[in-house]
């Protein structure tokens, strides 16, 4: 409820808000700290990666094609994780490649976040024939293979970047529709809504003012999960070969460009892959310990 | 139980029905199938000669009823690359992606269901902790980075396997864990808070009191009631697995659904990618009702309600 939130600035201790509470607990929760600052630091390199590094990711040089790594015999500070086949510094991609794996699976979740979360209290408000209609909605939508079905599309209509993230975005929404659906029912039946049902509230006002707030706890776990599943989707088709393509940048695109060295050069797959693993890693870290801050019977 | 059975049933063909819709659309929506099928450089009247010859010029929903018309008699239309009817090209795709899913099964089950099981027996010590770790691993892994590393050990490092064909069983051992990996997390969880759940009932402290040996608790009075969403939960898996094997097809050139879909997406040829897309839909929610009924048999409670 929202009007607790402005009772709290006489310095009664005893009226935080949920949401406050939920904050608190979650800056004394160890995952929070470990998995937010990896987040944290990889969102800085997405933004701030031309300052980084003195390369372009997609700028190629045939002849020097294959730098070796710092680490390597012959491997120099000029091209701290060497080059690629193309040679294009393999730093540069990587600090880029962060740019897309963030971007579009922020983007992606906005949208499917807005489908499922508008689908989910419909049916879990109103009940009845509407409940029936959307869960049928979400039982097919399971039943479609996500990865073919992008495929599919991305294939047909010519891959780009816009494409792929309302693509992804249109088919990740089932989650957040079967979370916010449970949620909302349960909400509807508290008395709160049905007294605001009896001063006379709008519909819209229960929906936005009452039951959108309440529900916040379980939509920020599931677009944690969902942004990891995105980026770990993108990362799929961009290795498949249909995801994002050259010029841009992705770290399944760069895995997926490595995959013929793996016999010689492995480290070259490894690089992106750890950083992808990392990343998801670190929302995956996130998303459990809000996992354990917002329902009421986690640890404190 | 019939009531249950026959409304879940027909939800299924429901289901079904609409799926294949979407797939129709998916496919003819998307580009224009005349154009994919006449080739790159393929002049206006070619495409034109095309679109007359293959009926893409009739009004979408006489194709849609055409195509459902004919899978209904078995005929899942032709591959124009291939030259071959479609029903035939899967017919000797399925069996491999068949026995990559139920491997891969297999593998997810043998290693999530004892972990589960210790991990109950022993909350919150070491082997609980490496259990976790086991599951939140695997969900931050890319299935593809999985099976890049398993290949590059066991293919490449120590060359003990092949890395890719599917001639003979040890081509299946890679491709299996990698995808049955993905299945553990979920499996080993369930299993974990069924056994938690189960090994404090008074049925088990019953039969503990009568001292009956330990692993005779365990197996006969907890897993066997632990193990009841399980099964459901594996054939859920088992139908993921059919949508997810394309990954895994492709690195490993296992020549099942997965890479044919594929290759087929990759040579535009849309009869074969419509009826794959419907062939996968429908064996998930064949095998949704199968997990559902399976649930129904072993849990009276749900019928009834």
């Amino acid at each position: 409820m929202n009007n607790m939130t402005t009772s709290a600035q006489d310095g009664a201790p005893v009226s935080l808000s949920p949401g406050r509470i939920a904050l608190r607990r979650a800056f004394r929760h160890g995952g929070f700290w470990i998995g937010g600052t990896i987040i944290l630091a990889i969102i800085l390199i997405a933004i701030f990666a031309p300052l980084l590094t003195p390369y372009d990711p997609s700028v190629q040089s045939l002849s020097k094609g294959f730098v070796p790594p710092v680490w390597a015999k012959d491997g120099s500070w000029l091209h701290p994780l060497g080059t690629d086949n193309l040679g294009r510094d393999y730093l540069a991609r990587l600090l880029y490649g962060a740019r897309i794996s963030l971007g579009l699976a922020l983007l992606t979740v906005i949208i499917s976040g807005t489908i499922g979360t508008a689908m989910g209290i419909t049916a879990g408000y109103w009940g009845g024939w509407p409940d029936m209609i959307i869960n049928f909605f979400i039982t097919v939508r399971l039943t479609l293979p996500v990865v073919l079905v992008a495929l599919v599309v991305v294939a047909l209509i010519g891959s780009s970047l816009w494409l792929l993230i309302l693509v992804i975005g249109l088919l990740l929404w089932d989650r957040f529709a079967i979370v916010v659906r449970s949620a909302t029912q349960q909400l509807a039946q508290r008395e709160y809504i049905t007294s605001a049902r009896a001063i006379g509230s709008s519909t819209p006002r229960i929906l936005f003012r009452e039951i959108l707030p309440n529900i916040t706890g379980p939509l920020v776990v599931v677009a944690s999960i969902e942004i990891a599943h995105a980026i770990l989707l993108e990362a799929a088709l961009s290795f498949l070969g249909l995801g994002v393509q050259p010029p841009d940048v992705s770290w399944g695109l760069m895995v997926a460009e490595a995959k013929a060295q793996l016999l010689f050069r492995p480290w070259m797959i490894a690089i992106p892959g750890a950083a992808l693993v990392l990343l998801i890693f670190a929302i995956n870290l996130v998303g459990d310990a809000l996992r354990d801050v917002t329902t009421p019977e986690g640890k404190a | 139980m019939l009531v249950y059975l026959s409304k879940r049933f027909l939800m299924t063909m429901l289901v079904i029905a609409v799926t294949s819709g979407i797939a129709f659309l998916l496919v003819h929506l998307s580009g224009d199938p005349a154009a994919a099928m006449a080739g790159e450089g393929a002049s206006e009247a070619d495409i034109e000669a095309v679109r007359a010859t293959y009926g893409f010029d009739r009004p979408l929903y006489v194709q849609y009823l055409d195509w459902v018309g004919r899978i209904l008699t078995g005929d899942l239309g032709r591959s124009t690359y291939l030259r071959a009817d479609v029903t035939d090209v899967l017919a000797r795709h399925v069996p491999v992606t068949a026995t990559l899913g139920l491997c891969a099964l297999t593998f997810a089950l043998a290693l999530s269901i004892p972990l589960g099981v210790i991990a109950a027996l022993r909350p919150n010590t070491l082997i609980d902790r490496f259990a976790l770790w086991v599951a939140v691993a695997g969900q931050a892994l890319p299935s593809f980075l999985f099976a890049l590393g398993l290949m590059y050990l066991f293919g490449v490092y120590f060359r003990l396997l092949p890395i890719s064909g599917n001639e003979t069983w040890w081509h299946f051992i890679m491709p299996s864990i990698a995808l049955g990996y993905y299945a553990t997390p979920a499996i080993m969880r369930l299993t974990r808070s069924g056994m938690l759940d189960v090994m404090q009932s008074d049925h088990v402290r019953t039969a503990r009191a009568y001292g009956l040996a330990p692993w005779r608790v365990v197996v006969r009075h907890g897993l066997r009631h632990a193990i009841i969403p399980v099964v459901s939960l594996a054939a859920v898996q088992l139908g993921f697995m059919l949508g997810g094997s394309i990954v895994i097809e492709t690195i490993f050139s296992l020549k099942g659904i997965g890479y044919l879909a594929w290759e087929s997406i990759q040579r535009a040829d849309i009869e074969v990618i419509q009826a794959i897309l419907l062939v996968i839909a429908a064996a998930y929610a064949v095998l949704t009702l199968l997990a559902d009924l399976l649930n129904a048999a072993l849990d009276p409670r749900i019928r009834i309600s």
